[in-house]
């Protein structure tokens, strides 16, 4: 659909065009193969590929002489190895719902916390170290506003201002079912669920909410750079986008703001996939990238969230403002659960198509 | 002539050959697999009777046929005074054109999505000239919707049938032309009765192919379409990608293969009897 590749999103289907051709490459590059071994990395590729060589992947080679290979992989193509039985690479760093899914398929194997040297695991935060899985950054999809149509202090400062059209007139955007998951949850808040009442989601009073709306939605994304795109366009003067595709925006200078408020805070994570070459290489990979320093830096970079608790030691005052899941972001914000969403995923679906179509 | 047909079997075996290790072979692995998992035949009975039964899969096919048909038509008026031009004109003028109708196939899909999005968008090219000249006094929405489908499809699509329309044109006999008009035909009588039926195969091919390729659009639709813009391949690509419930993948997938290999049995009839019919 969209080789977005220079994106740094954490959308499951950037890599839709490069299916085919990543299908046809081989993972292993022909060459000497060094004593310490490799470790093979499923990314989102693109530009997340060049901070993490930078901030990890380098210096993790440095300290170990372990080689790191990012490649590209779909969740589907991760279930067909699995199903498969050919298990070709080493470590997932993708969004954690797949990771629950082959998680429950039992594809993972679980993470050797107590083999770490370099990070320490009780840093890390309770909600973001699971048996096999372990989150490495969280990003939050925030309520974006055009500021030349809505100036500060009287821009939409909630869901239930995103609804409301006569205050706030204007096209707006929402997810797509085909970006992972539509934006129930910010539907029911905008209807007045309260933010810890939103599991289990209430789906017909969720879809229910989408209706009011769906007169003023100019366009639901799919990509976080169509998200990305319709915003600086001002194809829409509102939308829900995840906050670092958005900075990256206004760091550019699109006249666009935000606002923390409700901000539902999502997570990447790493797993090791049980059975492939270089488990203990992988298990090192993770315990490096964990590291407080480590993801201050590559946080930063990625405008995004670090998951070790310490790291927000390491970065700077001005930026902590702008990062989801620090202060700015936690308290006022949502965590979502990924676990209904792996449990619901298919009903929503169904529902979706009907709703959309109908 | 059977050493003929022989050398033409040895010729098309290492396409065939291709064919059938990385095109039928997978297809086939996948939707046995898929259709497996459900267990029993009654189970793959029961699903499929849900999957064409769901008003959003109907939906889909309506969608996907109605604009598959529309792009085939847009493209056929488009394309059919192009691929005439074309084969009229010669040297530089000639290699223009075809670079112009050629050069967008090397960039990628995705790329050429965007590039209509900036001209289309409400604050885009194609507005700003309308709301400048005064022609209107809002933005026309061309995007995100299903003009938006419209433009963006028939343009990726456009090479196809102007390039399968000037064969035809080429392989028109002029002197066929000229007798007409030697006999008093006006332009329009020689066009609508000698050179319109002569090059009507390459019509009916141009649509199917264009018609079979649009079927199974996917990136187009979910960059440009609005969001009731659901065609097949998109149904399918969320059932393995987010349901991951592959039987119904696999039970779509057969439904959309079942229209394509139709229309392709109808193509290659119409072909077979073009080239038996109007062989040069």
């Amino acid at each position: 659909m969209r080789n977005d590749r220079l994106t740094l999103s954490p959308s499951r289907r950037r890599f839709l065009m490069l299916g085919g051709a990543a299908l046809a490459a081989p993972y292993v590059i022909a060459g000497p193969a060094r004593a310490a071994g490799q470790v093979i990395v499923r990314t989102p590729g693109g530009a997340y590929d060049d901070i993490m060589r930078r901030h990890v992947y380098e210096p993790f080679t440095k300290e170990t002489g372990i080689t790191v290979m990012p490649v590209a992989a779909t969740v589907s193509k991760l279930l067909a190895m699995f199903r498969a039985n050919n298990v070709e690479l080493d470590l997932i760093d993708t969004g954690d719902g797949p990771l629950v899914t082959l998680g429950r398929m039992g594809a993972l194997a679980p993470i050797d916390y107590g083999s770490w040297k370099w990070s320490k695991p009780e840093d890390v935060g309770a909600d973001y170290r699971h048996d096999t899985r372990v989150a490495n950054f969280v990003y939050s999809t925030v309520l974006a506003y055009n500021k030349t149509r809505f100036p500060e202090g009287q821009h939409p400062r909630s869901w239930a201002d995103f609804w409301d059209a006569g205050k706030f007139p204007g096209p707006r955007m929402l997810a797509d079912m085909a970006s992972g998951q539509p934006d129930l949850e910010i539907a029911l808040l905008a209807d007045g669920v309260p933010r810890d009442k939103i599991y289990p989601i209430d789906i017909d009073r969720a879809f229910k909410s989408l209706s009011r709306i769906r007169p003023q939605i100019r366009k639901f994304w799919d990509t976080g750079a169509l998200s990305a795109q319709m915003l600086s366009d001002q194809e829409v003067v509102m939308g829900s986008i995840w906050n670092g595709r958005l900075q990256t925006l206004i760091d550019k200078g699109a006249p666009l703001g935000f606002d923390w408020n409700e901000n539902m805070i999502q997570v990447q994570a790493l797993s090791v996939f049980k059975g492939s070459p270089n488990q203990a290489n992988a298990q090192k990979l993770i315990d490096f990238m964990m590291q407080p320093e480590v993801q201050a830096k590559y946080s930063m970079d990625l405008q995004y969230g670090p998951t070790n608790q310490k790291a927000f030691g390491h970065v700077p005052a001005e930026h902590l403002t702008r990062m989801p899941g620090g202060p700015n972001s936690k308290q006022i914000g949502f965590m979502r659960d990924v676990s209904w969403w792996e449990s619901n995923r298919e009903r929503v679906n169904r529902q979706w198509s009907r709703w959309i179509l109908g | 002539m059977p050493l003929r047909l022989a050398a033409k079997w040895a010729l098309i075996a290492p396409a065939l050959a291709l064919l059938l290790l990385l095109f039928i072979t997978p297809i086939g692995w996948f939707i046995w697999e898929s259709l497996t998992e459900l267990g029993s035949l009654e189970e793959v009975w029961l699903e499929t009777q849900a999957v064409l039964g769901s008003r959003a899969i109907l939906g889909a096919i309506l969608n996907t046929n109605g604009i598959a048909l529309t792009v085939t038509v847009m493209v056929l008026v488009i394309g059919y005074p192009l691929s005439y031009a074309l084969s009229r004109a010669r040297g530089l003028a000639f290699s223009l054109v075809l670079l112009c109708i050629v050069i967008p196939y090397f960039t990628s899909v995705i790329v050429r999505t965007y590039a209509w999005m900036v001209i289309l968008g409400r604050n885009g090219l194609i507005n700003q000239i309308l709301l400048g000249l005064g022609f209107v006094s809002e933005p026309v929405d061309l995007l995100y919707n299903r003009t938006g489908v419209i433009i963006g499809m028939t343009y990726v699509l456009l090479p196809y049938m102007v390039l399968t329309l000037y064969a035809a044109m080429k392989a028109v006999d002029q002197r066929l032309l000229q007798a007409a008009e030697g006999m008093g035909a006006k332009p329009m009588a020689v066009f609508a009765k000698v050179f319109l039926p002569l090059t009507l195969h390459g019509v009916t091919a141009g649509s199917l192919i264009v018609f079979i390729l649009a079927l199974g659009f996917f990136i187009t639709p979910a960059l440009m379409g609005g969001p009731g813009d659901i065609m097949m391949a998109m149904l399918i690509e969320r059932e393995i990608e987010l349901s991951h419930n592959w039987p119904v993948a696999a039970l779509m997938t057969i439904v959309l293969l079942g229209i394509t290999l139709a229309l392709y049995a109808l193509y290659g009839r119409v072909s077979d009897k073009a080239e038996g019919g109007f062989a040069r």
